[in-house]
């Protein structure tokens, strides 16, 4: 079997034994991508050379010696390009390694490609690339989510043993539900950003996207603690997630927000997560219906505070200090226009609009300030909430992996579809998604465990337990 | 008929002060001038995408203290906010600030009779010794020098991000001189505690200036203009007298004054139109989601107040109280802390702690010395002082001395020594010398005598001649008067 | 809190976005349609609830140098450079 059907845990042991080489895995990789890369197109860019070279000298004694791990294209890593998928960044070379990409590299990780998404981590379908669209590994006619689609597809399409991803309002949680893989959002403040191309600061977090929720914890376990370069990480002490896996949900009070149950949701989807829930349920948890009230306004709350972010953090790209740059600008306002006009997409363009407009005079209070009061009401939501259970258990996305093309002129509709992973975001919590099912049609349907701040151990725990005792995550895509 | 004692003007100012620290505001870059062009710059202070900012705390430990010594509240938290605008010096495109919760609010300005230009000293305004409000103190970061060519502009990021501090007065000033006073005094009080050099011509701090005039009894304020480009402490005296004047006649003649920020021209002595300010800016500051808030009730203010220097105020008083030093010579050590410390040392070793400010303030600094680094030690000049006082060589000697110390520097006692200066105070020695000059001088004798008390001049200038300049004149005074009232 | 008619036009220009008369059409459409959804957001009471504050817990740098970046790194990046310069359109105050 090719080494690229593994997990990271699996091959990190064999590794470690020395039973196999680095450069196998990557070998075994690179055949795939060479067979079915054309039709998912997970990639931005691949350094084929670079990576064989890396596994060469990978030194399978360090925790992640010789893994390949593809990094989505927003991470910034040493001499290497960063495009965010968009025009802007052409030609950018990274002077720097993100401290994820950094942690990673120390632990002895190999770096095989970067992976598509939407332009500056906007949207939820990887369509709104400036380098194509991503394709989904069990549809390709459908969208693979975003926007880490192209994180979600790799690990899908066994194009990637793992990912890295980053999630501002579900971008690696609901491409992961679409492509059948696992998705982790960590708690805000868990994982250092510096590095991160930023969309939204106060919502931005980097996570990883792999095929089990124990590679999941092993990755985490190598990103997680305080960075001096991020003043928004968090100060505890590193620890091991998922060390030793418990099998088992007994005691387990876990939550059922009422608010993430309505009528007319996709039947399919629904169907999957109440039988997951019943699972929980005949292994020994109780299940306890919880309500978070504001659920209603995340949508608007969250499009409010993230584009008003978005709107400051991508005012850098001016074609100033790096970057593309308009051809013969005739003064400095032309310079500024034409660079950003040529360079941002119609999604970009439409948020750093709003973003201006919420933050702008006359609006700021209406908008900008109620919206950061809200959040403050969502995130009580959620305390309240975990004073009476453990664990969220909800739905990652409303609905199936939808086909290509179908929202793209319907933005509003697209930003609903974030419903279930957004609340998350604003609180701050950690989440995760994994499999709990598929369509008749074949479609992968993703289960969102979210925990309280800093509850990642807990939250890993009863992943584990449920993937185990379940056979979705060993299925392969079709493509 | 009117003139310009029926007018007042309304005048605000905003300093911004760069901090004398190591690093960056929010990077470990070097904050020092003078570098090659953009070698001072990482992925942080460039604003490369992914990159994220982190605090100095020496910076915030600066302003905190700075604020603490022009008596301002200290935010027990402060924020830091982005404020959005473009340009090609700012990196970002927004420049992280504080808006909201700025690290310092309210405190005062003192402004000291002696801080207001030479000739205006004497004068009621200056007199007045007012005191005039600040707004807030603030910390942010510098933005990148440009520089100008025909068509294009080029850009040294090197001072973007460095940190800055912005003092913001209230409308409380009304004239050139205090505006001169005000910015004299915030001067003294950064240099004393360490904060910055302040030195406007390099830039280390630099002025906004907004004037408006109004009616004498009027409350409501006029148009206020904006000054740029104020490059010296006098040079904002002048353009305000200029701009003033200028405020005074157009509305005079019945024009109205345009709302908009003009430059100061110091060779034409005038001020020009730079920009209307029709639209005012939206810079939809919002709380700096990279960075949390900064407690400074956890320990910074402590610190900071530990490093709380003796103020200049407080300075002024002890040195006039304990040395007996004049108001105008303490006003000049408060200013150059450096000469400060200097003359303390040498007072610190005599009793005559005011002839020593006389020999420091007006024969050494004379010389234009640089007290920290100069071979003439401060001990000298308290030895100095004792030698006059106490009668070991009188005033001209002394002289001689000081051109002798500077020149070659040791000990004044080995000087006059060398010198052969050596005062003659021995009683019997001077009364030799007293009895010959009476003795030759029977004519001055007679005169003194006859109630021409000026006469006895004469025979002083023979003793001092017979005994080569060593005589000491009081003691020889006292011996004449008593032999020629015999 | 009524919808307001937003200008795209002038908060492209604060955005420093030069947009077509085509995306303007569609942009006032779609933002205005996003806007009327989050004026849901003005009917909950949010009068006594303090804006969100995340916890106060400076970490700070202390003042102490780091490597920068070489010269010619930084302006490797650069579009446009001169003599260690980067170079815009003439900067006319």
């Amino acid at each position: 079997m090719s080494l690229a059907h593994e997990t990271l845990a699996s091959l990190r042991r064999r590794l470690s034994s020395k039973e196999i080489h680095s450069r196998d895995i990557v070998k075994d990789l690179l055949t795939e991508i060479g067979a079915r890369e054309k039709t998912v197109h997970a990639f931005t860019h691949i350094d084929e050379k670079a990576a064989l070279a890396a596994a060469e000298k990978a030194d399978s004694s360090l925790p992640l010696g010789g893994i390949p791990i593809a990094l989505k294209d927003n991470l910034n890593a040493l001499g290497d390009p960063c495009t965010c998928s968009s025009k802007i960044l052409e030609g950018y070379r990274a002077p720097y390694d993100a401290t994820a990409v950094a942690r990673l590299r120390h632990a002895g990780a190999v770096f095989l490609g970067r992976t598509n998404m939407d332009e500056f981590a906007m949207g939820s379908s990887t369509e709104n690339s400036a380098l194509g669209v991503t394709r989904n590994p069990w549809d390709p006619t459908r969208i693979p989510g975003g926007s880490s689609g192209g994180s979600a597809a790799a690990v899908a399409g066994r194009l990637a043993i793992a990912a890295l991803g980053s999630d501002t309002g579900g971008s690696i949680r609901q491409p992961a539900a679409l492509c059948g893989c696992v998705g982790l959002k960590p708690t805000y403040g868990r994982i250092s950003r510096y590095g991160l191309v930023a969309f939204a600061s106060s919502l931005d977090q980097i996570g990883p996207l792999t095929r089990t929720v124990e590679d999941s914890a092993i990755l985490l376990s190598a990103l997680a603690g305080h960075d001096p370069r991020d003043n928004t990480t968090d100060l505890r002490k590193p620890e091991t997630f998922l060390a030793k896996p418990t099998g088992s949900v007994k005691g387990l009070r876990v939550g059922l927000p009422k608010e993430y149950f309505l009528p007319g949701m996709n039947a399919e989807t629904e169907a999957a997560i109440r039988s997951a829930s019943q699972w929980f349920e005949k292994n020994g948890a109780t299940l306890v219906e919880v309500s978070l009230p504001h659920t209603p306004a995340a949508i608007a709350v969250y499009y409010i505070l993230a584009t008003a972010e978005a709107s400051a953090n991508l005012a850098r790209f001016d074609g100033v200090r790096y970057g593309r740059r308009a051809v013969d600008p005739k003064d400095l306002l032309d310079l500024y226009q034409r660079t950003r006009s040529e360079g941002f997409g119609p999604e970009v363009k439409r948020r750093i609009i709003l973003g201006t407009f919420v933050l702008s005079q006359g609006y700021a209070d209406a908008y900008y300030r109620k919206a950061q009061k809200v959040r403050g009401l969502l995130r009580q939501d959620f305390e309240l909430a975990f004073t009476k259970c453990d664990l969220l258990l909800t739905p990652t996305s409303p609905e199936p992996a939808f086909p290509l093309g179908e929202r793209t002129q319907d933005p509003l509709k697209m930003y609903l579809a974030d419903v279930f992973t957004i609340s998350t975001n604003l609180a701050g919590n950690g989440a995760i998604s994994l499999p709990c099912g598929f369509t008749k049609s074949n479609l992968p349907i993703g289960l969102q465990l979210i925990g309280p701040r800093f509850g990642e151990e807990k939250m890993l725990q009863a992943a584990h337990a449920y993937e185990q005792a379940h056979d979705f995550w060993k299925r392969m895509p079709p493509v | 008929m009117s003139s310009s004692a029926n007018w007042e003007a309304v005048i605000g100012l905003e300093v911004h002060v760069q901090l004398h620290t190591q690093t960056k505001m929010f990077c470990g870059c070097i904050n020092q001038y003078g570098g090659a062009a953009n070698s001072q710059v990482c992925p942080v202070c460039l604003g490369m995408p992914g990159s994220l900012p982190v605090p100095n705390e020496e910076a915030i430990r600066k302003t905190i203290l700075t604020g603490l010594m022009f008596g301002c509240r200290i935010a027990p938290v402060a924020r830091f906010d982005r404020k959005n605008y473009f340009y090609p010096d700012m990196p970002k495109n927004y420049q992280i600030s504080q808006f909201e919760d700025p690290l310092c609010a309210g405190g005062t300005v003192g402004l000291d009779p002696f801080l207001f230009p030479k000739d205006l000293q004497d004068t009621d305004e200056a007199k007045a010794k007012r005191s005039i409000r600040l707004t807030r103190i603030h910390l942010e970061e510098d933005v990148a020098k440009s520089f100008h060519y025909e068509e294009r502009s080029g850009i040294d990021f090197n001072r973007a991000g460095t940190p800055l501090m912005e003092i913001v007065s209230e409308a409380d000033l009304r004239t050139p001189g205090e505006a001169f006073a005000f910015l004299g005094s915030l001067r003294q009080v950064l240099l004393s505690g360490n904060v910055s050099s302040a030195d406007m011509e390099k830039g280390q701090m630099r002025c906004d200036v907004n004037v408006s005039v109004r009616r004498v009894g009027q409350k409501e304020f006029g148009t206020k203009v904006e000054l740029k480009n104020l490059n010296s402490i006098s040079g904002v005296r002048r353009a305000l007298v200029y701009e003033i004047a200028r405020q005074i006649a157009a509305v005079e003649k019945g024009e109205a004054i345009q709302h908009e920020t003009r430059r100061w021209d110091d060779e034409a002595g005038a001020t020009f139109t730079m920009r209307t300010k029709e639209k005012a800016h939206d810079y939809r500051y919002f709380p700096e989601p990279d960075l949390l808030p900064v407690r400074t009730d956890q320990g910074l203010r402590a610190a900071a107040e530990t490093g709380l220097p003796e103020l200049p105020a407080a300075l002024q008083d002890r040195l006039m109280k304990e040395n007996g030093v004049t108001a105008y010579q303490a006003s000049v050590l408060a200013a150059d802390r450096a000469l400060c410390a200097y003359y303390e040392k040498a007072a610190a070793g005599t009793k005559h702690k005011a002839g020593v400010a006389n020999w420091i303030l007006n024969d050494f600094l004379a010389t234009q010395p640089d007290p920290t680094t100069t071979p003439v030690r401060p001990e000298y000049f308290g030895e100095l002082a004792t030698l006059v006082a106490e009668g070991g060589i009188n005033s001209a000697q002394a002289k001689k001395v000081f051109a002798e110390l500077m020149a070659n520097p040791s000990s004044p006692k080995a000087l006059v020594e060398k010198l052969g200066l050596a005062q003659i105070s021995d009683v019997g020695a001077l009364e030799a010398f007293c009895d010959e000059a009476i003795a030759a001088n029977p004519r001055s004798v007679e005169d003194y005598r006859s109630g021409k008390s000026n006469a006895i001049n004469a025979l002083k200038g023979f003793v001092m001649k017979k005994s080569q300049g060593k005589a000491n004149p009081t003691q020889v005074d006292e011996i004449l008067k008593a032999k020629l009232s015999a | 809190m009524s919808a307001p008619k937003l200008n795209v036009t002038d908060v492209a220009v604060l955005a420093r976005l030069s947009l077509t008369p085509d995306e303007t059409t569609k942009f006032t459409a779609q933002l205005s349609q996003i806007l009327a959804h989050m004026e849901t957001l003005g009917q909950i009471p949010t009068g006594d609830v303090p804006e969100v504050v995340p916890p106060a817990q400076p970490v700070l740098r202390k003042d102490i140098p780091t490597p920068s970046l070489s010269v010619e790194a930084t302006l490797s990046n650069a579009p446009a450079q001169s003599n260690d310069l980067i170079l815009v359109p003439k900067i006319v105050e």
